[in-house]
């Protein structure tokens, strides 16, 4: 047999199993009882205005103020990383290590519940506020440590060169490594980002007003009104929907990057 | 060399795919045909319930309790079955996924009859008459559901308390919760001026003294224990005769007794 035969038969059996695959699934799954449980046109229908312009905006502004807040405290705490000054040192460190050791889950349920228990001080912006911080720490623990990845990637000759040009240690930072780390680090970056609007969903736990309801909650809610399962089906498109255009801008950045180089 | 064996392999693959797609299906069929009942697994009767939600479920003693266990386990015990429980979440209980997927028999979750309810589940008789309730600080000027305008109220999410909430006190700002765990957390930590859930889950709350009980608010809601829409009619009928023979021998009122007369 000729090795361009054998390899066409070879790919052909593939093929041929994977069409297997696909229609063993399609025979398989109970299709009725799956369409009357989570894929109900009418509840979908039913649900729909109301579930993009309260619940899919609430988690993109969520994310979006969690990231923002992420981004600020873990470039603090990166450069408290990699301070020469000791103690700063070690409280960054501990920071990161606690908050990236603990379930975001935990510490929202800690801002939520625990501080106002035991100082008798509720955080600002209500429960969703309170849930918010603590995605901030959540996420400023793990944004740090790819930060600080991002600034000692950058060549140590980046940094004597700007030296030898006369600018200072702050200045050398802001314009000659921060930039060339945040290239570096885009990709992980947007890992952390895609994760932060899932882990919007676990905001519930501090309790949710009605109109403060993101995708999740606003799904399981309606699920409730409708007794019927294709609201988590309805949120579950929509991140799709909210992630995928994101992923596909970065891919697009990150291209850009690239040729800047 | 290494083109043919992986060719050999998928072809295999596709036939053992293939045979068990056939096995999968007359299995099925084969299923619970020797009792009638339809049953999840042969010889015991599978539970749901979203636990805990004391008194009607909760761990004591590494066990699940609580009055609609314990009746669960009067009316496996009625059937010659044995009781196995699964802890699930109420969102899988209340839209059916959990039965229509056949991961239990029946689900006993403390699960209040509604007509939307009826649509994706079958009910057993009603067990249970459920009231509402407002819990409060004691030194809290709520008193009763007309004070709770503007104030701000705590429900569990997906169930009738919120419904309730939302038609008979529409001025006042809820917040929902997970389960009574988070409520009642949210209460002491002053998140809430108030919650509003079952009659009994509130009444477990005022033991220690801190909380009491604004208003009873009487509903013409009744528990029923949840089975799957189609193929469960002789479940149905099997578990509702039990109940009418604990109702009758006085079990039923034992139970009751243990749990809601102090």
């Amino acid at each position: 047999m000729k090795r361009s035969t054998r390899r066409r038969l070879t790919q052909g059996v593939l093929y041929a199993v994977f069409a297997a695959v696909v229609l063993f699934v399609l025979l398989a799954a109970d299709w009725a009882t799956i369409r009357a449980y989570f894929f109900d046109l009418d509840v979908a229908i039913a649900v729909f205005p109301e579930i993009v312009t309260i619940a899919a905006k609430n988690t993109v502004v969520y994310t979006a103020i969690a990231f923002v807040g992420g981004l600020l405290l873990g470039l603090l705490l990166a450069l408290m990383k990699l301070s020469p000054v000791l103690p700063y040192r070690w409280f960054a460190t501990g920071y990161i290590e606690l908050f990236r050791g603990l379930p975001a889950l935990l510490v929202i349920f800690g801002f939520a519940y625990a501080i106002p228990i035991a100082f008798q001080w509720r955080p600002p912006g209500g429960n969703a506020g309170a849930g918010l911080i603590a995605l901030i720490i959540v996420s400023s623990a793990y944004i740090a440590e790819t930060i600080r990845a991002g600034i000692e990637a950058v060549p140590q000759g980046q940094v004597e060169a700007a030296r030898s040009l006369g600018m200072n240690g702050a200045w050398t930072m802001i314009t000659v490594t921060l930039p060339q780390a945040f290239r570096i680090i885009t990709p992980p970056l947007t890992n952390e980002l895609v994760i932060l609007i899932k882990d919007t969903s676990l905001l519930f736990i501090a309790g949710m007003a009605i109109g403060d309801r993101e995708l999740t909650t606003f799904a399981r809610d309606s699920l409730t009104n409708q007794a019927n399962a294709t609201p988590l089906v309805v949120a579950a498109l929509l991140y799709l929907v909210i992630t995928l255009p994101l992923t596909q801008l970065v891919a697009k950045l990150e291209r850009h990057n690239k040729r800047g180089r | 060399m290494l083109s043919k064996k992986s060719a050999l392999l998928a072809a295999m693959a596709a036939g053992a795919l293939a045979l068990s797609a056939c096995g999968g299906g007359s299995d099925d069929a084969g299923s619970g045909e020797a009792t009638g009942l339809n049953l999840v697994s042969e010889g015991s009767l599978t539970v749901c319930s979203d636990i805990p939600y004391p008194p009607f479920e909760y761990e004591e003693n590494g066990e699940y309790t609580g009055f609609d266990m314990d009746l669960m386990k009067e009316i496996a015990a009625g059937m010659d079955l044995e009781l196995s429980v699964q802890d699930v979440g109420f969102d899988g209980l209340q839209s059916g996924a959990v039965l229509g997927a056949r991961q239990c028999d029946i689900g006993a979750s403390a699960v209040t009859i509604t007509e939307e309810r009826k649509a994706n589940l079958t009910f057993s008789d009603p067990y249970y008459d459920s009231l509402q309730s407002i819990l409060v600080p004691t030194d809290s000027d709520i008193a009763s559901i007309d004070d709770l305008a503007g104030k701000q109220v705590g429900v569990q999410q997906g169930t009738t308390g919120a419904t309730y909430a939302a038609e008979n006190a529409p001025e006042a700002e809820l917040v929902q919760y997970p389960s009574d765990a988070e409520m009642y957390a949210a209460i002491q930590a002053g998140n809430v001026d108030a919650l509003l859930q079952d009659l009994p889950v509130n009444i477990g709350h005022t033991e220690d003294g801190a909380f009491t009980i604004a208003e009873e608010l009487p509903t013409d809601e009744q528990y029923g224990f949840i089975m799957a829409k189609t193929g469960s009619e002789e479940l149905v009928a099997a578990v509702n005769e039990q109940l009418a023979t604990l109702r009758e021998n006085g079990t039923y009122q034992e139970i009751y007794d243990t749990y809601f007369e102090e």
